[in-house]
């Protein structure tokens, strides 16, 4: 049997402005953040003004933020997922809050079925395709379990 | 300060009314709101429009079905605390002397809201991927991790809610008989422990309130006690490590402990003084974690009192008596109101069957997604 031809259509974010989208497929994509100049404390997504009441400073630099986070918490979703026409969401999708190693905490989907999520586990984002459009994939940001991971 | 209290109260039932438009609901519940005060229309100084999905001009042009008097209108908008915004504000209007009697009219059409979304193809439907349902659901997960407790304790609150509901003549859900831990459980899962019988529905209406000077109620109405509104505050959040700056976001925790704290504060009194509450239970999560937020009991207590029937009619301190957002419904601006209509018939002794026996002080809580965090006390003399 020969294998087959990978197709690797171009991929665009479905928002742009969020995370990075890697030449290398094999390469996970990053959250584009902020980080305050004046305290420290990293945000996402990226903003012009520190949030924290004490600070407030108007100096913060962009800044790349995983891909690696830990799960807070979890659910699964069962509903087809938003805006997708990708068969593997039509039954549901999870959905988890997950604590990047430089401090911010994101909500996106995850990849995988209920039983395979953990509070505490490794997570590492990923590129999912929502749609294909105009021979472009439209793509999300998502984490899924590392195996082995603590 | 001038004090301030509710006058007259109205509702037009929630439900899922495809036939019948904003004006039509939003006149009915005000006309209600207006006679119940003992007032006529000519009366109103001023009126705030708590409307969610909103055309321009929609709060003003509504308006006009009660007449065109030239009072100043505004429409206010915060998500699922518009109406408790809206009312806030009529309550800043009296209290400072500016009006004498004011509308708040809450009004919304979630069922044609949900026909109009898009296929969530935009870039602004990015958000869209993480349900209010799975926000919530998140909450649930990390409370079984940390507290231990167990879908049967949603399910019991949901079951209160709706059998408080079937009580209530303008629940938008009404049992036919009385409802179960286990037909809760049962019900179809939405997201993961959240089953749609946790969950608020969807669904159309509108409610009013009529507030005014406090020295005018018993002029107005000599028949019946005087409903005074004796705290208000609307907060939003303050900034703390793990904040979520996009998706459905309800929070952080500490804004609801911030604001009871405020209430109780101006109100002089403590959560043992409460005789009812109303919360924002458009999941049932949300509800037991208010528990412990607005001081009803110990934090990792509420499973405990829960299983005690602490909250249900009849408990220590009945919450959602009307049925909460879960079986009264939750159209969107009108949901507020819907509090403030129940609490005072409570407060009054009007609440008939679900009545609770002497009810002084009543607390109404609702938060909006974003997040805002409304608080009232109501207490009668």
């Amino acid at each position: 049997m020969r294998p087959m031809a990978v197709e690797t259509r171009p991929r665009v974010p479905m928002k742009p402005g969020l995370f990075t989208v890697p030449d290398d497929p094999r390469e996970p994509p990053k959250f584009l953040g902020s980080k305050c100049s004046a305290c420290g404390e990293h945000y996402f997504p990226r903003r012009a003004i520190c949030a924290r009441p004490d600070c407030l400073s108007e100096s913060t630099v962009d800044v790349e933020m995983g891909p690696r986070g830990t799960l807070y918490s979890y659910t699964f979703v069962h509903l087809p997922l938003f805006g997708s026409t990708n068969l593997e969401h039509m039954d549901g999708y999870g959905v988890g809050q997950v604590d990047l190693s430089e401090g911010p905490r994101v909500q996106v989907p995850l990849a995988g079925k209920q039983g395979d999520f953990r509070i505490g586990q490794t997570l590492q984002a990923e590129l999912d395709t929502l749609r294909e459009d105009g021979g472009r994939d439209i793509v999300i940001i998502r984490f899924r379990p590392v195996e082995g991971a603590q | 300060m001038k004090e301030v209290a509710v006058l007259g109260v109205g509702m037009y039932r929630f439900g899922m009314w495809a036939d019948v438009t904003n004006a039509t609901m939003a006149r009915e519940a005000g006309m209600m709101a207006v006679r119940d005060a003992g007032l006529s229309f000519g009366d109103v100084q001023a009126a705030y429009v708590g409307h969610i999905f909103a055309q321009v001009m929609s709060g003003v042009r509504v308006m006009k079905e009660f007449g065109l008097t030239g009072i100043p209108i505004q429409r206010i908008e915060n998500a699922s605390a518009t109406g408790s915004a809206a009312f806030r504000e009529a309550c800043l209007a009296v209290a400072s002397g500016r009006h004498d009697v004011v509308m708040v009219l809450g009004f919304d059409k979630m069922t044609a809201m949900i026909q109009q979304s898009t296929q969530g193809t935009a870039p602004e439907n990015m958000e869209d991927t993480i349900l209010p349902a799975a926000f919530f659901a998140l909450w649930a997960t990390r409370r079984m991790h940390e507290r231990g407790m167990k879908p049967e304790h949603l399910a019991r609150i949901a079951a209160k809610n709706f059998n408080n509901g079937a009580l209530n003549p303008m629940s938008q859900r009404q049992a036919d008989k009385p409802v179960t831990v286990e037909k809760v459980l049962g019900a179809r899962m939405v997201a993961w422990p959240l089953t749609t019988m946790m969950s608020c529905p969807i669904g159309d209406g509108a409610a009013c309130a009529i507030v005014g000077r406090a020295d005018l109620a018993k002029k107005l109405r000599p028949d019946r006690p005087v409903v005074r509104v004796t705290a208000s505050t609307l907060q939003s959040e303050k900034y703390a490590p793990g904040h979520l700056f996009i998706g459905p976001v309800v929070g952080p925790a500490r804004m609801s402990v911030d604001s009871s704290k405020e209430v109780y504060e101006e109100a002089g009194v403590g959560p043992e003084d409460l005789d009812l509450v109303q919360v924002h239970d458009a999941f049932a999560i949300e509800e037991l974690e208010y528990y412990e937020l607005l001081g009803l009991c110990k934090p990792g207590e509420a499973e405990k009192c829960i299983e005690r029937g602490d909250f249900e009619l009849g408990g220590r301190v009945p919450v959602s008596t009307d049925g909460g957002l879960i079986a009264r419904g939750h159209p969107g601006g009108p949901t507020g109101l819907a509090q403030i209509w129940e609490t005072t018939l409570q407060l009054r002794g009007e609440a008939g069957k679900r009545q609770v026996e002497n009810a002084r002080i009543g607390m109404c809580h609702m938060m909006g997604g974003g997040s805002v965090c409304v608080i009232h006390l109501l207490q009668r003399d």
